[in-house]
């Protein structure tokens, strides 16, 4: 049974960890669940990294609200799930951008959810890594303060955090409500409901005050993500300021590498078809008067920005990834709010909602559709 | 004995002139630089064909956005003449590509010079630069070791390849004149109606061996810090324990040079019941897996070849000291065989090559 705090009492960061940890003891001491996939600090103490856990001793080690976000869990259990299911129930905590990358990346067929719980919490968004890394303990204590003070609009935290309005129950399983003095669990699904009936927990799904409480805060942010979207429209609008934009991009794809939705082992822009012959190269160069190296950089983002912006959850790793400074993070974010507006979908939302690009309707197919189907209605009326 | 070209201006405009002079000529169909390309102050490397945009480049700023070692080994084999002015451990990348054969140094007129280092690219983004350059090329006309430069390049002592078509001599001159050596009959061939003095002299390396002292002895000291070799998998797990895995220290690398790096292929996709098979062992596992043993796996694949250039330190999102890391460990294993990366082009990499006499236990 799960120790839920009294009321009256402020919800510090350290009672939400516990509480959060003392949930998962139970799931495994019940045998609901058999491996655990949550924070835990480097040995160094310097960074946090996704830890897979069968031994139940090493669940006080874990951190299950890290300040940080080095990896995306998504990236995590994709290398422990890509090759199907295995033979372990496994129940995954994570940030609801990190649940959202996991259900674009189960579409994608990346992942198998089949044995995976997934539980989500209310987010107060995450510190950059850099920062972190420079100074840990201090900004251990600066994120501790911002949880328990329950800040939803820390400047220390990531920019895209700042413009998140997604930040609360999304396509998890279970999912951890923060209220002001207390936590409460919640189902999200049958796989959650169930769990929480076995575990004999009472699902606060209809709790009215912390839905205000979300609604509220979802409004502020709103409002920031209109503001940066506005800015960065300002910043990238036609090639000249794009470019300038992008203008200190030295090509390493870091924002590639850290994506979770950009999974192809080997990206088109780094395959061979990518690296012309030096006669090409020259050409180029000489139809232009000079050719930019290394190559192709602008093209490299609107082209990643194509291919993967329709499943953009907006998580920022690509930021936190840049050694250049590019607010990458924002300008996807907004391109992504664009694109996914145009298809009428919301990356991450549900595993039921087909990727648009691989949906296919026969209306979109316009005349060729049109004669599918009188070839169609012929068929029917010969039979 | 190489000829050395006196320009009476300052090595900058000196340098712009010669390439404008190359390509007014048609000696060269192209030129390889360093450029400022828009107003952030961004940097990149430009191939240049048409002379009026040779007023965007920058030969000789203190800034790699990339290796070009890496940029001109993808350039060949090319038809037609360029000439490129590059850093000495950019020269150096793009020699140990030449022997891994992943390019030719055909057609290629190769300028470097002695250089006093770079900064970190994020010096360049915030703008900082631009406040420390007149305090850099002060340093670099005093021979000593510029503040603020990429750690690597404190501790870099092959700064001045004697080797590469043209050497500028940079450190410890005068600002107001270019001594450009000529060290190959290519290069003589090339400055052939250049308008300055010409004379007969060799660029004398022992002119640097204070910096390269000074340079050592940073060296010795980094090098004190790292201790993985001691401290075993504890000792990496310290220092590579926040790796991300983004690989970018790999991306960036000009000797990795891999389309499809081992640790991104198939060969590292695990099928479940080994990974369940390790969970059970060890009770937790970490994912992605295999953090460490990426690192070791470069190291082994390419430090023979590190030339040091520190792009990998640079782009690494955890602040990794990978470069420190891989240069004393390259130094310590090309050390046994007393081979320098990039030093000469006919020297051979020692593990590419096979020697019968190696064999004998095996034969016997």
């Amino acid at each position: 049974m799960t120790e839920v705090s009294k009321k009256g009492v402020k919800l510090t960061s350290e009672k939400v960890r516990k509480e959060i940890l003392q949930f998962f003891k139970n799931a495994m001491e019940s045998k609901l669940i058999d491996a655990v996939m949550m924070p835990m600090q480097v040995p160094s103490k310097d960074s946090y990294a996704w830890i897979l856990i069968k031994d139940i001793n090493l669940l006080e080690d874990m951190n299950p609200i890290a300040p940080i976000m080095p990896i995306n869990a998504a990236n995590a259990l994709k290398r422990y799930t890509r090759k199907g299911k295995g033979k372990f129930k496994i129940a995954v905590l994570m940030r609801p951008c990190e649940i959202r990358a996991t259900i674009e990346l189960t579409k994608l067929k990346q992942i198998e959810l089949e044995d995976v719980i997934l539980l989500s919490y209310d987010c107060v968004g995450a510190l950059p890594m850099q920062d972190y890394i420079a100074d840990p303990e201090n900004n251990e204590k600066k994120f501790d303060k911002i949880l328990t003070e329950n800040n939803w609009n820390s400047e220390d935290l990531k920019p895209v955090c700042n413009i998140c309005d997604k930040f609360s129950l999304s396509a998890s399983d279970v999912h951890f409500g923060l209220k002001d003095n207390e936590i409460i669990i919640l189902s999200n699904s049958e796989k959650g409901e169930k769990l929480l009936s076995e575990l004999k927990i009472e699902d606060k799904k209809d709790d009215k005050i912390w839905a205000e409480k979300i609604n509220k805060i979802k409004i502020e942010k709103a409002k920031n993500r209109q503001k940066s979207f506005k800015e960065i429209k300002t910043m990238t609008d036609g090639f000249t300021n794009l470019q300038d934009t992008f203008a200190h991009c030295i090509g390493c794809h870091n924002c590639q590498s850290v994506c979770p939705i950009c999974y192809c082992r080997q990206c088109y822009f780094d395959s061979s078809v990518s690296k012309p012959n030096s006669d090409v190269k020259l050409i180029r160069a000489e139809n232009k008067g000079a050719l930019a190296f290394p190559l192709d950089r602008l093209m490299f983002h609107i082209g990643r920005m194509s291919h993967m912006s329709l499943s953009c959850v907006s998580c920022g790793l690509c930021s936190d990834a840049c050694p250049v400074d590019i607010p990458v993070a924002n300008i996807f974010s907004y391109m992504a709010s664009e694109t996914q507006k145009t298809f009428e979908y919301s990356a991450g939302e549900s595993v039921g909602d087909a990727l648009p690009m691989r949906d296919y309707k026969l209306d979109e197919l316009g005349e060729l559709g049109k004669l599918v189907k009188s070839a169609e209605a012929g068929e029917s009326e010969n039979e | 004995m190489s000829k050395l070209l006196t320009i009476n201006n300052n090595p900058e405009i000196a340098v712009k002139e010669f390439l404008m002079f190359l390509l007014e000529k048609e000696k060269v169909s192209g030129v390889f630089s360093l450029r400022k390309v828009n107003k952030n102050g961004a940097v990149d490397y430009g191939l240049i064909t048409d002379k009026s945009h040779l007023d965007e480049i920058v030969p000789l700023h203190p800034l790699m956005p990339i290796n070009a070692g890496q940029v001109l080994s993808r350039f060949t084999p090319i038809e037609k003449p360029i000439a490129a002015v590059i850093k000495p451990c950019e020269f150096r990348a793009f020699i140990e590509l030449v022997k891994r054969e992943q390019g030719t140094l055909d057609n290629f007129l190769l300028i470097t010079y002695s250089c006093s280092g770079v900064f970190p690219l994020k010096e360049n983004v915030n703008g900082s630069i631009n406040d420390q350059l007149s305090a850099y090329w002060k340093a670099t006309e005093k021979a000593e070791i510029p503040s603020e430069i990429r750690p690597t390049c404190r501790i870099c002592e092959h700064f001045a390849p004697v080797n590469s078509d043209i050497l500028i001599s940079l450190i410890g001159e005068e600002t107001g004149k270019c001594k450009m050596y000529l060290n190959t009959e290519k290069a003589e061939k090339f400055a052939e109606g250049f308008e300055g003095k010409i004379s007969s002299e060799e660029f004398i390396t022992s002119k640097l061996d204070s910096l390269k002292e000074k340079r050592l002895k940073e060296k010795e000291e980094v090098f004190s810090k790292i201790n993985t070799e001691e401290s075993g998998l504890d000792g990496l797990i310290d220092v590579f324990g926040r790796c991300i895995g983004c690989h970018g220290c790999r991306n960036v690398c000009p000797i990795c040079y891999c389309t499809l790096c081992d640790f991104e292929s198939a060969n590292f996709d695990y099928n479940v019941p080994i990974l369940e098979r390790e969970l059970e062992e060890k009770g937790a596992l970490r994912l992605p897996p295999d953090t460490i043993f990426f690192h070791i796996g470069r190291l082994s694949h390419m430090s023979f070849s590190c030339v040091g250039c520190g792009q990998c330190s640079d782009v690494c999102p955890a602040n990794i000291p990978v470069a420190s890391v891989f240069r004393k460990s390259g130094e310590r294993v090309a050390g046994i065989f007393d081979y320098v990366p990039g030093r000469d082009v006919e020297e051979e990499i020692p593990v590419m090559i096979y020697k019968e006499e190696e064999f004998q236990e095996l034969g016997e």
